[in-house]
Order: structure tokens, then C-alpha cells, then sequence
């Protein structure tokens, strides 16, 4: 059986974004059985990501699994939603033993529960007690300025533009200065051995 | 008096040769003088740095410190921890986690101890300055030495801030170190209200008494 008339059969739609990729939205539920019946009977072994994305309006997460098969050629983007309030999903690290950490890290920035996931401790973060941040209705701009606010502006800084004029000027000035005195110089020696110069070219 | 004449680069070869002694100029009698100043112009000679890749600046220690730019012709040279070392380079930003690991390193090495830092992350956040972990004002919460500006800053530039520490360390001026067990409250709550407490192991603090703690 192929892909689409499985799908079809499932009463699933399989979108074809490109040669190589797919997507497929599918209710909670079905999630696991799908992403099984991938693996067994179409071959795409590979979890390449688990994405998240926050649809604060509709007070979903919508997440995306991708798979990629064992010759590396055809992607799918197996799609679902879940309630942001609860947000919990089954975990996946036994299928896939990375899923361990993709889920550990969403788990901290979404604030997404797996129950079963055996290392669901801080990752990047660490003793974070504020609303995750990747989630939308935290304020991070709010946060930064609270916790980290900018350093106050030097009493002593000096206007770039101008300062930048006043050197050039002076640049200027020496290399006017050094010409001239070179000049100088060159006429000086002239007067001071000017038969020399006859001499050698005689 | 021992140093350096003015204008003597330290580029300039051997540099035993710029060694001067004018003890007519200082007085024999105030040998106690001389021998600090001498203890001092030798550390600024021999600089060991343990440099820790805080962010992208680290790229820049190992042209730093090999054949291309060469640093121990100005007596620095790497080691591997932090209790032998006496300047720790932060090469970049800093996020919460790295600074919590960054304090218990600092607090590990032994005085007199400085810091260095690279790069307009740790000065005003840099191009981090938005983001909900990564601390701005580094010298808020352990006292920074000197500060190489540039993002990130050429190997040139840190030869450069090495040459700082160095005139410092031979003027004798004030250490950071000096002004951490000075301000320590200062310090410590600063790190507090970031790290929300979780500062462990609390080596200096449980020394000045401040976290009820207290060793003998
Ligand atoms: S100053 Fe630039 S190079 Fe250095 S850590 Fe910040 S962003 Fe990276």
C-alpha cells in the first residue's frame, strides 16, 4: 500500500509541499499509531525534530514531527495540536531515543509536560520559575529590563563626529607641516651643495 | 628603582636589557620599596591565564596564545586551571548558567587574581542585550580588570588589553580582586538577585560570614 491511499484510508490529507516533502495534520490521538505505521511500513526511520509552535489566539500548541526516511530522500511533517492549557504530550524517546532531549528542551521553553519521560529536569535554564520563555505571553523585553537594565550612559563621552573631525584636522595638519619641512630641507641641502650636483654631471 | 623606561616597548626583544637599576635616584634605604616594586614588576612578567570560552570571542585565544601572535613573549601563558592561574579571560556573553559556573571558577584561583574580558557583550550586553538569559553589566557581579572592546575583539586587541594589565599590575593600582573582598555585599547581591541564591559552593561568602555560614 502506498503512502497517500493509506492516508486516505485514515481519512488523512497529504499535502505534497515539494519532491522530497510532505505533511500530514493529524488529531492527538492518532499521533502515536501514525508515527509508528511510518516507521514500519513506509521506512522513515529518522526523527529529525520536534517543533513547536505557540498559537496563543487559538490557545493551542501546534507541533511537528519530522521524519525523513532511510535513503534520506523524502521528508514528512507529521502535524498536530494540542491544548495549551494542559500541553502534554506522550513521550517519544522510546521509539526514537533522541526524542529524549528535543523533549527535555521543550518541555523547558513551552512549558510542554511528557508524562513518562524519565530526564524531564532543567536544560539551558537553570532553577527557572517564571512562565517559560518561548511561550508567547511572556513579555521577554519586560523581563530583560527588570533583571538586566543598560548601563548608564558615560559623563565623560565625547561626540564621535566631532572628535573624529578634530583628528582627521590634525592628520592633516602634520602631514602639511612634514611636506613643507621636507621641502624645506630639500631646498636647504640644494643651497648647501649646489656645485656637487654640477660636478656629477660633468 | 626597578622598571621599565617610559616608552621601552615590550616588543623590543630582550627585555632583561631595559632593566634599570637608579638607586641613587630612589635612596638605598627604603629597600622595602624597591623589593615590592620588583616583586611587582616580575608578576606582570609572568601572567598565567586560564581562558574560559564564556561565548564566540574564544575563537580568538588560540591565535592569541600561539606561533601568530605569540603571547609569551610578554610572559603570558595558558594553563589548565583555575587554582594556577592568575588572570581568567571571559571571552564573550554571559549566559546565567555560565556565570554561576564563572563565580565558583573565580572564587577558586588564588590571589592576587584579575580579570579579563572580551568583546561588548560583557560590557553592555552586545547584540544579547534582549535576551532573557544572558546577563549585561558583567562587573556587576565580579570585578572586571580590563575590558576589550570589540565584538569580537582581534588578537591584536587582546595583546593589547594584556599590555593594560601588565602598566597596572607595575603601577601597583588597585587589583579587582582588592575591590571584590572590599564591596563583596555589593557583588554577592548582585549575583543573588540574578541567580536567584543558588551560588554554590559559597567559598567567599561563607569566609566573610554573610550567608550565615561561616568556616574557621
Ligand atoms: S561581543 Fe560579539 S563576538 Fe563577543 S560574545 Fe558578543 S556577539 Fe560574540
Amino acid at each position: 500500500m502506498d503512502l497517500a491511499s493509506k492516508l486516505e484510508k485514515l481519512s488523512l490529507e497529504l499535502v505534497q509541499k515539494n519532491d522530497y516533502l510532505y505533511k500530514v495534520s493529524v488529531k492527538i490521538d492518532q499521533l502515536e499509531s501514525l508515527l509508528l505505521s511510518f516507521i514500519n511500513e513506509f521506512n522513515y526511520i529518522t526523527l529529525d525534530s520536534i517543533n513547536c509552535r505557540d498559537d496563543l489566539e487559538d490557545g493551542l500548541f501546534t507541533i511537528t514531527y519530522c521524519l525523513q526516511t532511510e535513503a534520506r530522500d523524502h521528508i514528512v511533517m507529521v502535524q498536530t495540536s494540542i491544548e495549551r492549557e494542559t500541553a502534554s504530550l506522550p513521550t517519544m524517546h522510546t521509539i526514537w531515543p533522541q526524542a529524549e532531549i528535543m523533549e527535555r528542551e521543550m518541555h523547558e521553553m513551552f512549558g510542554v509536560d511528557f508524562p513518562g519521560h524519565p530526564t524531564l529536569i532543567d536544560f539551558a535554564l537553570e532553577y527557572w520559575d517564571n512562565i517559560p520563555p518561548l511561550r508567547r505571553d511572556f513579555d521577554t523585553l519586560e523581563y530583560v529590563n527588570s533583571m538586566n537594565p543598560f548601563r548608564g550612559q558615560r559623563t565623560d563621552a565625547l561626540d564621535t563626529k566631532e572628535e573624529m573631525k578634530k583628528k582627521r584636522e590634525a592628520k592633516k595638519a602634520a602631514k602639511l607641516k612634514a611636506e613643507q619641512e621636507a621641502a624645506a630641507k630639500a631646498a636647504q641641502e640644494e643651497q648647501n651643495n649646489p656645485k656637487q650636483e654640477v660636478s656629477g654631471d660633468e | 628603582m626597578f622598571g621599565l623606561d617610559k616608552g621601552d616597548k615590550m616588543e623590543s626583544g630582550f627585555y632583561g636589557s631595559s632593566l634599570k637599576c637608579k638607586f641613587e635616584e630612589s635612596g638605598l634605604a627604603n629597600t622595602h620599596a624597591i623589593m615590592e616594586k620588583a616583586v611587582r614588576w616580575f608578576e606582570s612578567r609572568s601572567i598565567f591565564v586560564v581562558a574560559y570560552g564564556t561565548g564566540c570571542g574564544a575563537i580568538e585565544m588560540p591565535p592569541t596564545f600561539t606561533s601568530r601572535y605569540d603571547a609569551e613573549r610578554m610572559g603570558v601563558v595558558g594553563v589548565a586551571t583555575p587554582r594556577q592561574a592568575d588572570l581568567i579571560i571571559l571571552s564573550g556573553y554571559l549566559a546565567y548558567k555560565t556565570l554561576r559556573r564563572v563565580i565558583r571558577t573565580y572564587e577558586q584561583m588564588q590571589k592576587p587574581r584579575y580579570i579579563m574580558s572580551l568583546g561588548s557583550c560583557p560590557i553592555n550586553g552586545g547584540m544579547y542585550w534582549d535576551s532573557y538569559n544572558t546577563i549585561k553589566k558583567l562587573d556587576d557581579y565580579i570585578p572586571v580588570d580590563v575590558a576589550v572592546t570589540g565584538c569580537m575583539p582581534r588578537p591584536e586587541a587582546v595583546i593589547d588589553g594584556f599590555v593594560l594589565l601588565q602598566e597596572r599590575i607595575r603601577n601597583g593600582e588597585k587589583a579587582g580582586w582588592e575591590k571584590y573582598d572590599e564591596n563583596l555585599k555589593f557583588y554577592k547581591d548582585n549575583q543573588k538577585r540574578v541567580l536567584g541564591g543558588h551560588v554554590d559552593p559559597a567559598y567567599e561568602t561563607d569566609w566573610y560570614n554573610l550567608n550565615g555560614g561561616g568556616i574557621a
